[in-house]
């Protein structure tokens, strides 16, 4: 039986999803921390210069909140073996991102499962698109 | 502009240290209430620091390349984790730009990536980025 942080993972499973609303000062503690300061992160008048409504999200911040909602479900950063998506559409200032998962395959041999994994903002829009993780089980 | 005849280039940058403070705040950074998921680990993402930063870097100021950073936009990332990086950690990351393509009047710079950890020869993150600049294509 596959497992993973003593719970049985089987397709079809969805992982627990993961809302955070993302504020200027978030994504201005990730430019600090990452060392992207792009300025259509952290100056709005930048931003609406290049035609954004507004400063936006790093995608890396956005994919970090991802990866942080499968590795809650996974029991733990390490056993994420792989995560990549497309960044569709940008996630504005002040928004709120949700992230879902749901097992595709499980390798009982391998001892990995395979997801779908995706973002959406509240405002409607597929913020991350095309997603997919590998997890390593438990055993 | 990118063009075909950069596939090919390669970016190298040794001796990355993982600082565990740095990895700390990233955590935090993305938790956003400052209640990190594990506070004395390596976020995955922060490969975005040793892995992704110190090359890219060497592209966006390679002359011969001549990105022009105002229409750059991070379009696809894919990353893999074959072992973990922890916190100390000094690692080797390169990137090779693996693919120019003209599309739309936009040009997708495809570069593969990866740090190896060289006190045991672990790679640490393996993954490809695909960045979109915009008004590109001449």
């Amino acid at each position: 039986m596959s497992s993973i942080a003593g719970k049985t993972v089987a397709v079809g499973d969805a992982i627990e999803p993961l809302t955070r609303r993302v504020t200027q000062e978030q994504i201005n503690a990730y430019a600090e921390a990452s060392g992207d300061f792009n300025p259509i992160h952290v100056d709005e008048e930048f931003a609406r210069s290049v035609g954004l409504p507004g400063t936006i999200a790093h995608g890396l911040l956005e994919m970090g909140i991802l990866a942080e909602a499968l590795s809650r479900w996974a029991g733990g950063s390490s056993r994420l073996l792989g995560l990549e998506c497309r960044f569709s559409k940008p996630l504005r200032a002040g928004d709120a991102i949700t992230c879902t998962g749901k097992v595709v395959a499980v390798d009982e041999a391998g001892g990995v499962a395979s997801l779908e994994v995706d973002a959406v903002s509240d405002r409607g829009e597929r913020v991350l698109t095309n997603g997919r993780a590998r997890v390593r089980l438990s055993g | 502009m990118p063009d075909q005849s950069h596939v090919g280039r390669r970016y190298s940058a040794p001796g990355q240290v993982i600082d565990p403070a740095r990895a700390r705040a990233m955590a935090q950074a993305i938790a956003a209430d400052g209640t990190a998921l594990e506070a004395e680990a390596v976020p995955p993402t922060f490969a975005a620091v040793y892995c992704l930063a110190p090359t890219f870097a060497q592209l966006f100021t390679d002359p011969e390349v001549g990105i022009n950073l105002a229409g750059l936009i991070h379009g696809e990332q894919t990353f893999e984790w074959p072992a973990a990086a922890q916190p100390g950690d000094t690692v080797d990351a390169s990137a090779r730009i693996e693919s120019v393509e003209d599309k739309r009047g936009m040009t997708f710079v495809t570069l593969a990536v990866e740090a190896v950890r060289p006190a045991d020869g672990a790679v640490v993150c393996r993954g490809r980025s695909m960045m979109i600049l915009r008004g590109g294509a001449q």
